[in-house]
């Protein structure tokens, strides 16, 4: 992995901006951030929280056209984007990328999308209020599995700049950085070492997660935590892993189409067939396939990971208290009541 | 690339079948868009502005691309469906999923039971084994609501002349046989003398785990029994998520399941309309 000095990255910015249309991140005033289009760069500044919408629609669109028909002809719609960047993608957000492209890695609308994205990573140098991302193995410091270029912000305000793909060196060139010596790479390590130091030692998560993996959690408890679930789907349409959509069809003046859109499997409508029959009515079955589809060796063995990297939103959105911390800890200590004397 | 986009496919004609139930027959425009079928199999039947469902082949495309499926009308893409004229093109995705295990059949003694429009996934199964003439017995027991709901009773009355056929309706005094396929279990068993070797399922959930585990305790294999299930799909790829049973997706790994398989997989679900073997 090649590694650069950078001072400011407004440099690396400019130069990208040539050949890509760039996205970062924009602090709100509530200090709240969301990813936005770039008329011209501008400067980064430190993470205060995590943008509460990740990435995802980027390659994954939140609604869009999947094929029309002008009564002869099927006309498949896949997109045509030009290339562009995401300047700055936390760990979590990028490992969900990962994810993703393993998820959708024939779905032509997908990978249209995805081939034309540079993913300049940020490491994470302290922790965010829900996350837990080094429990999962997604942070805070950026795989290089996961981005094309990965920036670390060094003590002096400088920046590392990791080179982690072919498509990264490319869209480097001609910007003539100066390398990087060993030592800023023992820097970095201990940097990121740092902010794992610094999160909060919860061990509920681990816990709870190898209960969900080894699928030991009672029906009970599911129907219990089934009844805070106001099926809001508001943790699947943050969550940058979830993957779930439906299709609907309409007309308009170009012709008949069909479009997918985000759907959740929280939905107490999500299985519910034309003769009405539901396997999954209720909310408590919902949510015991949501988090076992989320850590269970099956996704594991699928996917090499599990299907959480961390990033906490489920938890900060859910006005039911049954995102990720709050489920890990009821299922501690429900195991904990159950567990014979 | 997976694709997701229909192939046009021409509604040559259609004839009634039961109440609410017809047998549609369909022409893709490219005969060489589908190749080759595996009985069970499905396809994604598109009626454009409107929607997609799943639906079995009853006769699989021919050189023509000429193919037949046994449709009800249920809910909003098959009312349209059934509102749609001869000659009008709509789309056609597949084929889809896991069929019924054909080689492992040979030398056995079959028992297909179907409930209700269950039967449709069974249809081209039954002429396929009645073609090869491979196995040691074939029997069909199908049960429906009443006889104005009974469905294919000209194929049946066909396959009456090659193979042990009964039929029980849950109206009263309509058939020999009154009540469900569950209920008259060990009369037909009776009937039949030798004990089948194989049991394909298919029709409502309940009463194909019901079957199941009546064939179980009487001494039938778990991995000798296979059942079709009716899931909701959209993309029929394993992307969309709706067909979910556990870990597994309905539109792939299904919709044939072995018993031992589907069972696992049904015990992580908590559907409280469903039997759960473990519980009876």
């Amino acid at each position: 992995m090649q590694s650069y000095q950078l001072e400011t990255t407004q440099t690396l910015q400019y130069h990208l901006a040539d050949h890509y249309q760039i996205y970062q991140r924009v602090d709100l005033q509530n200090g709240d951030s969301h990813w936005q289009s770039m008329e011209s760069p501008q400067p980064v500044t430190p993470l205060q929280k995590l943008p509460i919408s990740s990435p995802k629609q980027f390659f994954f669109s939140e609604r869009e056209n999947l094929f029309s028909f002008d009564g002869e002809c099927f006309r498949e719609t896949v997109p045509e984007p030009e290339p562009f960047v995401l300047f700055g993608v936390q760990s979590c957000d990028l490992t969900a990328i990962a994810y993703q492209d393993q998820f959708f890695a024939e779905d032509p609308y997908y990978q249209a999308r995805r081939k034309q994205a540079l993913l300049v990573g940020f490491d994470c140098l302290t922790p965010c209020e829900y996350g837990f991302c080094h429990t999962v193995n997604a942070g805070p410091g950026v795989n290089p599995d996961c981005a094309d270029i990965i920036l670390h912000r060094q003590p002096g305000g400088d920046w590392l700049v990791l080179v982690s793909s072919l498509k990264g060196k490319q869209a480097l060139r001609g910007l003539n950085l100066p390398a990087a010596d060993s030592q800023a790479l023992v820097g970095r390590d201990q940097q990121v070492k740092n902010c794992i130091e610094q999160f909060e030692q919860d061990p509920s998560l681990a816990q709870g997660i190898d209960q969900l993996s080894n699928e030991t959690i009672d029906n009970d408890f599911w129907q219990q935590l089934g009844l805070q679930c106001l099926s809001c789907s508001g943790c699947t349409t943050l969550c940058p892993t979830c993957s779930c959509y439906g299709t609907r069809d309409f007309v308009d003046d170009t012709g008949q189409h069909q479009e997918r859109f985000w759907d959740s499997c929280l939905y107490e409508s999500f299985q519910r067939e034309a003769s009405q029959h539901n396997p999954s009515e209720e909310a408590g079955a919902r949510l015991k396939r949501f988090w076992t589809h989320k850590f269970s060796q099956q996704t594991v063995k699928a996917f090499g990971r599990h299907g959480c990297v961390g990033c906490g939103r489920c938890e900060q959105t859910c006005p039911g208290v049954v995102g990720v911390h709050s489920t890990m800890k009821r299922i501690v200590a429900y195991q904990a009541e159950s567990a014979p004397c | 690339m997976l694709s997701l986009t229909p192939m046009p496919t021409e509604l040559v004609s259609y004839y009634n079948d039961s109440e609410d139930t017809r047998h549609f027959c369909f022409r893709l425009l490219d005969p060489e868009a589908i190749k080759k079928t595996q009985p069970g199999q499905f396809f994604m039947l598109h009626i454009p502005g409107i929607g997609a469902a799943p639906f079995t082949f009853t006769t699989p495309p021919d050189s023509r691309g000429v193919f037949y499926a046994l449709i009800k009308s249920v809910g909003k893409v098959t009312r349209a469906l059934f509102n749609q004229q001869a000659g009008t093109t709509l789309g056609v995705r597949g084929p889809f999923g896991t069929g019924w295990p054909i080689k492992t059949l040979a030398g056995q003694r079959i028992l297909i039971v179907a409930g209700g429009c269950g039967i449709a996934p069974l249809v081209n199964l039954t002429e396929t084994l009645l073609q090869q003439n491979s196995y040691q017995s074939l029997a069909l027991l199908y049960g429906a609501g009443s006889q104005k709901t009974e469905m294919l009773k000209a194929q049946r009355l066909r396959w009456q002349q090659q193979m042990p056929m009964y039929t029980v309706l849950e109206a009263p005094g309509q058939s020999e046989l009154t009540g469900t396929p569950v209920d008259v279990l060990d009369t037909v068993l009776g009937q039949l003398g030798e004990f089948p070797t194989a049991l394909l399922l298919c029709g409502p959930e309940i009463m194909m785990q019901k079957m199941a585990v009546k064939f179980i305790d009487k001494g039938l294999a778990e991995s000798s029994i296979w059942l079709s299930i009716e899931r909701r799909m959209h993309c029929a790829v394993g992307l969309c998520g709706h067909c979910y049973l556990h870990h597994s997706y309905g539109c792939a790994d299904g919709p044939t399941y072995q018993w031992d398989h589907y069972q696992r997989l049904s015990a992580g679900d908590t559907d409280p309309g469903l039997v759960i073997p473990s519980q009876i």
